[in-house]
């Protein structure tokens, strides 16, 4: 059963304006009074119960570390970098930062130290905060490299005893020195805050970029909060919402919601134990609204379909019959169309029957909105969630736009757009089809790069490099980035993210890359999902010892050819795959085929894999490789294999 | 305490909602709906009769639950769980019968309440006597000690010398009306039913407290490896002969509330079978497990009972049938228990659990 839209106590959120004075400090410290010791701020998982954290320990914590990071000589608009999982610490860090009149950079923690010396390098970081002796490592080892880097901010003691740099110094310390200076001058916390103003720059994000080298764009203060404010008019949150806080704080998505959302509404921050349990942990805390990109979804659709293989027969049918209502009641939702009353009491029945328990399972049960974005999700995907009962939506936006600038709105949602412009916000195409948008959250441009400011920000108006157009009823439609838009034979555009996407609603796959602009046919190339293939493999009692062989079994090859079938069903013939080819491995963000937050970099591939393509586009079945793979933590590895290529 | 399955969006803040009962709503109407059903439920729809079977089912509980607590949580052995019950309702009735109370106490029914509560420790004294071996042997050797128990207390102490108390013969008998809670006379069946169902429920309270208190997960310790529990900190004497004091302390109330049932007792009540089949209830239960000591007796008092309703029409063909039924109960119980060591070795307990998995994990196997 959908929920509906809930209004009521967001009324203070809707008339409140932002001022440009205001900035996030301001309105952290206005927040943190009027909650005080009573609300609960945010919560961490450890040792298997939530420990809750007030708005007033909040407060203290962030208070003593910013008046921390100015006895260690922070200047105003200084860099400092974050670095870390989703940690109360993280965000305290990031909140002291920006309360010092600091500017925040966020890394991912995967980054390799490549990446890691090339953003602290480029935003002439003079601090860094890293949360345990992994990090710690990666700091030190650039450390010589990057000049202006002066401090290394440790925060989780674990292993860090042998240390003796004198440039190093940890959380607590940190915030003792704060303690001593706010003794000192006891109101020198709110002073510096009341000094700030809402365009100076608050944040700054490196797009991860498929093309290029990152670029960092600077986000203000007024940019944060108008981008909230204008979310929340859309889908109010309440106070007393539960977020769940487990995507890298390095992807704009996340700081739009546990920044520009949560601090504006104060709802409760929940950070998982571990990345590895985050699952668990969301599931336990069943969060009311969900921003993820569509590998999140993904991979719940995927664990749904591998549990219901594995499920008993009874379980199955029941799955498929609740399955079949949901299915034909999201699609009358879709097109609009009134919901006859059997079909109504029918859906009650699966949803009693599996839809609730399904919900239960998955940690939707409590979601009123959960939005999808950052990348393409295909339609299956999101009938599967409306199916079930989700009130998933499509979002757009960028890191530009400190956000998002499209969204669906409740009951007015089809699956092939991405919505309306939020408030405030206006959306339109170029004659060359390019999307632009205006909105008070527009960036402030990229640092230290006014060529490529110039080429983005053009009168106010941010060009995104994605093609679209507006259909009948005002929604958007994004096709694809403009330079990954193909055409076919025929001569007709083709998005191949589109084919991409239907092939992932396999859980057998789990990437897929479709080559063929300007070419004689399509073709594919499929990454199976280890796992589960492994799973389907063992139950078949096929012999296998790695990712390279399992994928190059003939019988693998089957089972993807009829993944490929289902998705070239009701295509126009020119836009089905012909061929298709199983990789030896599975495409990998620390290899740089894949963005951090998971968006294949066709150019890189494309390059990289030249030989396959070739062979792809020519009359062999066979095509032999001989490269080298490296590993997260910098080894490299030989690969000589044959891959086989399949007709269709 | 099994972990409690807890839907999503149900989470703890803290290490005592963590240990809570009743966590969820669905678990607190499913328990007000089992009080409602014992206390008012049943009593509206059974007849005497079966009133009577579900004092006897706990009888059976009450009983098992020391032996639960020995053996499941406790890892000690016993076969000798009668022996304390036998001495609880012989202390009790002595006390009852005996005793110069003053008069208004009797008129103000305070005798059996008092008798029970002694009945009780003295249970558990003697317990703790025949425990002390616990201290030196194990496994097997502690059954024997535990037999003698039951050899010694009943065949010997009881028959050959208490019984003769009074000269009355054999048998104590107890006078209707003699069983005072206070004003509450216990003359009926309905009215031990009552008594029962608090007792049971007081004693499944205890044991859980327990079981989640210091000093059970010392039991536990001692259950799973008494060596590493001794490194641990743990002092193995004292934690098993206290084991040793709360069953016969739990026996001994049983036996004195048992009293109130009969109208007389004698050592025949208290034969070496009841102890061993305290052992069966808790193996086709579920050891370790409060829920299986449960599951336990229901299953060993009703089946049997539907057995001899099953078999009794068959006696005008087969006379022989109603000589033998002791018999064929006897063989049918060697059976339960054979039956279930091979096929559900964890017991009903574990099948329980099984089913509610199923349903937990709705529309899934995992």
């Amino acid at each position: 059963m959908q929920q509906g839209r809930k209004k009521g106590e967001s009324k203070a959120n809707q008339g409140m304006e932002i001022p440009k004075t205001l900035t996030i400090p301001k309105l952290f410290l206005k927040q943190a009074e009027k909650f005080g010791k009573n609300t609960i701020a945010m919560r961490e998982k450890g040792f298997g119960i939530w420990r809750p954290i007030t708005w007033h320990d909040y407060l203290e914590n962030v208070k003593h570390l910013a008046l921390g990071l100015i006895s260690i000589g922070l200047k105003n608009q200084d860099k400092i970098c974050m670095i870390g999982t989703n940690r109360p610490e993280g965000l305290w860090a990031e909140m002291a930062t920006m309360c010092a009149r600091g500017i925040g950079v966020w890394l991912f923690q995967e980054c390799l130290i490549d990446e890691v010396k090339y953003i602290v390098d480029n935003s002439d970081t003079r601090f860094i905060f890293c949360e345990s002796q992994e990090e710690v490592d990666k700091a030190l080892s650039i450390f010589d490299e990057c000049p202006k880097l002066e401090k290394i901010i440790w925060d989780d003691p674990k292993g860090m005893r042998d240390y003796e740099q004198d440039y190093l110094i940890s959380f607590k310390d940190l915030q003792q020195l704060g303690r001593e200076l706010d003794q000192k001058q006891p109101n020198l916390f709110e002073e510096i805050i009341l000094k700030g103003h809402g365009d100076e720059t608050a944040l700054l994000f490196y797009t991860s970029g498929t093309t290029a080298l990152p670029k960092g764009a600077l986000l203000s203060h007024y940019n944060m909060l108008t981008m909230g404010k204008n979310l929340m008019t859309v889908d109010p949150c309440l106070e007393t919402d539960d977020y769940v806080s487990y995507l890298p704080f390095a992807w704009i998505g996340e700081q739009m919601m546990s920044i520009s959302c949560g601090l504006q509404i104060g709802f409760t921050l929940n950070f998982p134990e571990s990345s590895e349990t985050s699952q668990a942990d969301i599931r336990q805390i069943g969060p009311h609204v969900m921003f993820a990109p569509p590998r999140m979804y993904e991979q719940m659709t995927r664990t749904v379909q591998v549990k219901y293989l594995d499920s008993t027969w009874i379980k199955r049918k029941c799955y498929e019959l609740a399955a079949k209502i949901g299915y034909h009641v999201a699609d009358l939702k879709f097109e609009k169309k009134p919901i006859p009353f059997h079909w109504r009491l029918l859906h009650v029945l699966a949803y009693i029957g599996v839809q609730k328990k399904l919900k239960d399972n998955l940690g939707l049960s409590r979601v009123r909105n959960a939005y999808t974005g950052g990348a393409a999700m295909g339609p299956d995907h999101f009938r599967f969630f409306h199916a079930l009962g989700v009130n998933l939506k499509q979002i757009y936006g960028q890191t530009e736009v400190a956000g998002i600038s499209v969204i669906h709105r409740s009951g007015d949602i089809k699956f092939d757009t991405v919505g309306t412009p939020i408030p405030e916000t206006e959306v339109k195409i170029t004659k060359e089809g390019e999307i632009i948008t205006k909105s008070p959250s527009v960036f402030q441009g990229y640092y230290k790069n006014p060529e490529a400011t110039e080429k983005t920000l053009i009168d106010g108006w941010l060009y995104s490099g994605d093609r679209g157009f507006i259909d009948d009823d005002g929604h958007l439609v994004v096709f694809d980035r403009s330079k990954d838009v193909m055409t076919l034979k025929d001569g007709r555009p083709f998005a191949p993210q589109y084919l991409e996407t239907r092939l992932k609603f396999s859980p057998y796959v789990k990437d897929s890359w479709v080559i063929g602009n300007n070419l004689d046919y399509l073709t594919a190339v499929i990454c199976i999902d280890y796992s589960v293939v492994g799973n389907w493999a063992d139950e078949k009692k096929l012999t296998y010892t790695s990712y390279p062989e399992l994928s190059q079994k003939t019988e693998v090859y089957d089972l993807v050819e009829k993944q490929i079938r289902q998705a070239n069903k009701d295509l126009p013939e020119p836009a089905k795959i012909r061929k298709f080819i199983n990789l030896y491995k599975e495409l990998d963000a620390d290899d740089d085929e894949l963005t951090r937050t998971r968006k294949l970099r066709r150019a890189f591939v494309l390059n990289r894999y030249q030989q396959i393509v070739d062979a792809l586009y020519s009359e062999e079945d066979m095509v032999h490789i001989d490269t080298t793979i490296s590993y997260e933590d910098g080894r490299k590895a030989h690969i000589k294999a044959d891959l086989h290529i399949r007709k269709i | 305490m099994s972990t409690t399955f807890l839907p999503c969006g149900d989470y703890h803040q803290t290490y005592a909602q963590e240990h809570a009962w009743w966590q969820t709503k669905f678990i607190k109407g499913k328990m007000i709906c089992l009080f409602l059903c014992l206390f008012v439920f049943i009593p509206l729809v059974a007849n005497d009769y079966w009133i009577s079977i579900c004092n006897m089912v706990g009888y059976t509980i009450l009983g098992a639950l020391g032996v639960q607590l020995l053996i499941g949580y406790c890892g000690q052995l016993t076969l000798g769980q009668g022996a304390f019950i036998a001495v609880g309702a012989y202390v009790s009735t002595l006390l009852v019968l005996e005793f110069p109370w003053p008069q208004f106490m009797l008129d103000w029914g305070i005798a059996y309440p008092v008798s029970v509560l002694v009945a009780g420790i003295a249970a558990g004294i003697w317990s703790v006597f025949f425990g002390l071996p616990s201290a030196r042997v194990k496994g097997f050797y502690l059954i024997l000690t535990t037999m003698a128990a039951q050899f010694i207390t009943v065949d010997f102490l009881l028959t050959q010398y208490v019984s003769q108390i009074g000269g009355r013969g054999q048998a104590f008998s107890l006078p209707a009306g003699t069983i005072k809670l206070g004003p509450w006379v216990i003359d009926s069946d309905l009215k031990v039913y009552y008594l029962m169902i608090m007792l049971v429920i007081v004693f499944c309270v205890v044991i859980s407290n327990l079981m989640r208190s210091r000093v059970g997960r010392a039991w536990v310790a001692i259950r799973d490896n008494d060596i590493s529990a001794e490194v641990m900190g743990i002092n193995v004497v004292k934690y098993k002969l206290l084991a040793f004091f709360v069953a016969g302390f739990i026996a001994g109330i049983t036996g004195a509330f048992w009293i109130s049932n009969l109208a007389a007792i004698s050592p025949e009540h208290f034969p070496w079978f009841l102890s061993l089949s305290l052992v069966g209830v808790i193996l086709i239960g579920g050891v370790s497990s409060i829920h299986g000591t449960i599951f336990g007796a229901i299953f060993m008092v009703v089946v049997m009972e539907l057995l001899q309703l099953a078999v009794m029409p068959l006696a005008d063909t087969y006379p022989k049938l109603l000589m033998d039924f002791l018999f064929i109960k006897e063989a049918a119980f060697g059976l339960a228990i054979c039956l279930f060591l091979m096929f559900e070795p964890n017991g009903l307990a574990y099948r329980w659990w099984q089913i509610k998995n199923y349903f937990n994990l709705w529309p899934f196997s995992y």
